[in-house]
């Protein structure tokens, strides 16, 4: 059994080499070189911030009544809630206009136009009409992630769709599929599924990025993305470090999550194919 | 890959680092000597930080009227820079990284900048007073109970007007975080969300109640005056590195200040024409606002050290910093008493 562990740990040796000399030389660089707190906070800094943040409680308020938690749950239980708001949107609306968009040349003309002059716009961009067309809700903070997260959705769609080769459209159409609802049912959507899905990937991505930008305008008085402005208006950096750090690796988990529910059961049929 | 790979990858990882960090360590913290120590005190630059308020106008008349590059140029200084920020917590975190130089700022930025490590002082006052809590056309004001459950935007934790307003809401027996919701946001956020009726109240500085109440949408109901009489609001917050190593710059700075507060209170029309020009404002605008505002235009920092001080006591008292801050720690008053002399 320990010999079984033992096993596992040294396949992964490179990995946790590479994490703690990355720990050690952040730890060395911060407190012999930069010796500022404030412009690089080290590890152990950061370390007592956090253990600073798990101390500490919050109140959070669900269907009215008030429940005390640990501040850093309630912060991110807030964040989902925005990110999931924004990132189902966009699969809504974006997988849908994709899939018209590349089986549907006029309306892709008509569309694509307006979608890529709209496109460029950053989300920050938005913050003025969050605020006028939404207000200060957890749907704001969604639109601002909806924007974000819709375009490579499109995109991807649209690529995957307009890429169906004509050969199995005709040899499709030559065993009974007739109508453009059977097409798209049996041979446009799960030829394009790989391009969809990464572009949910890129999208979630983005979504995630998007969300400190989302909770910076009053949305809210909890979130990853707030407590960062919130530390960083009071100069705390190793906190705002803290948070910074917890959104990486929180969306690393939700990337890794996806990748295993999508390469591993949706495109299973995919091993081998490529990889 | 192999467990000789393996081992062979790793050493090489524990090498790389090691080398790095040997080269780190010996060559880098080399201090410098003192002939460089020499070169490094000249300057031939400067950089001032201010916000798009009313309150700092001191600072733009004595850019416009070239004041700052003619009294600076004795001391060596060839060029003046400016950076203009939304509120006062970007503009401290921007002094703390080394980028500004002096800064029209808040009292109370300064002092949660201080307590994280700030290394500058107060050398003058740049007002007293000239907020005001503006609240939705159609809603009721008799007393701050009013207020109760409202949503509430203005500037973000750390700001003055953040500290002042739940300072002044503790004092009327109101929770800041159970009673009201308050939001930070900058002054533009504010001013759309009060116009597309998404918050309540702001309290900002003026002019931004001028032009709330011009739209039509709001009214300012109390003054920051009736909050705290005669508080401590923008001030001239100088790096610790040019006090020590340029004083007479400093001296130069804080005389120059002096003329411009004296200027723009002698020609109020004209210090609305040059804030009206900078920010694109409507002049009128800006008239209306400078008549109606509680704030004075003031230099010395002996008006508002109490205040000052008080504001450190509340963002202890908030835990936004970690010690109360006392006089000596934020003020250096040596320079605005030397122009007595």
């Amino acid at each position: 059994m320990i010999k079984k562990h033992l096993q596992a740990l040294s396949e992964k040796s490179v990995e946790i080499v590479s994490i703690i000399s990355a720990v050690i030389l952040w730890q060395l660089i911060a407190v012999y070189i930069v010796q500022n707190k404030f412009y690089l906070p080290s590890f152990t800094d950061v370390t007592f911030a956090f253990l600073e943040i798990i101390a500490k409680d919050a109140k959070l308020s669900f269907l009215g009544l008030d429940y005390q938690l640990p501040v850093l749950l309630v912060d991110l239980l807030y964040s989902l809630m925005h990110f999931w708001i924004g990132l189902l949107s966009a699969l809504i609306i974006g997988i849908p206009v994709g899939m018209i968009m590349g089986w549907f040349r006029t309306i892709d003309r008509i569309v694509d136009p307006l979608i890529e002059i709209i496109r460029p716009i950053p989300p920050l961009a938005w913050i003025p009409f969050a605020i006028i067309w939404i207000g200060l809700n957890p749907l704001a903070a969604g639109f601002l992630i909806f924007i974000g997260a819709v375009f490579p959705i499109i995109i991807n769609t649209f690529t995957g769709f307009k890429s169906v080769s004509r050969v199995y459209v005709e040899a499709a159409k030559v065993l009974g599929c007739n109508t453009d609802r059977e097409l798209i049912r049996y041979v446009a959507l799960p030829y394009a599924l790989p391009s969809i899905a990464a572009g949910i990937r890129i999208a979630m991505g983005v979504g995630w990025m998007c969300l400190v930008a989302a909770e910076m305008f009053g949305v809210s008085r909890n979130g990853l993305g707030y407590k960062i402005w919130h530390h960083y208006y009071l100069h705390n950096m190793d906190l705002v470090l803290v948070y910074m750090l917890i959104l990486g690796f929180l969306g690393l988990l939700i990337d890794r999550l996806l990748r295993y529910y999508v390469d591993g059961k949706l495109l299973k049929w995919r091993k081998g194919v490529v990889i | 890959m192999n467990y000789k790979q393996t081992i062979k990858l790793t050493s090489t990882l524990f090498f790389v680092f090691a080398l790095i960090a040997a080269v780190f360590i010996s060559g880098c913290t080399e201090q410098p000597t003192e002939q460089e120590e020499g070169q490094a005190a000249t300057i031939t630059e400067l950089t001032f930080g201010y916000q798009p308020s009313t309150h700092q106008i001191a600072y733009i008349t004595a850019r416009d009227k070239g004041w700052w590059a003619e009294d600076l140029a004795p001391y060596g200084i060839v060029e003046i820079n400016d950076n203009l920020f939304p509120t006062g917590a970007p503009e401290m975190q921007s002094m703390l990284a080394g980028d500004i130089d002096v800064a029209y700022v808040g009292a109370a930025p300064v002092i949660s900048a201080l307590a994280s490590g700030l290394d500058a002082k107060i050398v003058a006052a740049v007002q007293i007073q000239g907020s005001d809590i503006v609240l939705r056309t159609e809603l009721p004001y008799e007393s701050p109970e009013d207020l109760r459950g409202l949503k509430i935007a203005t500037f973000p934790p750390g700001t003055i007007q953040d500290t002042l307003l739940k300072n002044w809401l503790k004092e009327n027996g109101i929770d800041p975080e159970e009673d009201v919701e308050i939001l930070g946001m900058g002054p533009g956020d504010a001013m759309t969300a009060i116009s597309a009726g998404q918050v309540d109240a702001v309290f900002l500085p003026h002019p931004a109640p001028a032009m709330i109440e011009s739209e039509g949408t709001g009214r300012s109901v109390v003054s920051s005056g009736e909050m705290l009489q005669d508080h401590a609001c923008c001030v001239v917050a100088v790096s610790g590195e040019l006090i020590r190593e340029h004083p007479d710059i400093v001296q130069q700075i804080v005389e120059t200040h002096v003329r411009a507060t004296e200027y723009n209170s002698e020609n109020l029309d004209e210090a609305a024409q040059i804030f009206a020009d900078d920010q694109d404002w409507d002049v009128e605008l800006v008239k209306q606002s400078l008549n109606e505002w509680d704030g004075t235009w003031v230099a010395d920092p002996n008006l508002i050290i109490n205040s000052t001080v008080d504001y450190a006591q509340v963002q202890y008292e908030l835990g936004y910093i970690s010690t109360p801050l006392t006089q000596d720690d934020i003020f250096d008053l040596s320079f605005y008493e030397a122009l007595d002399q």
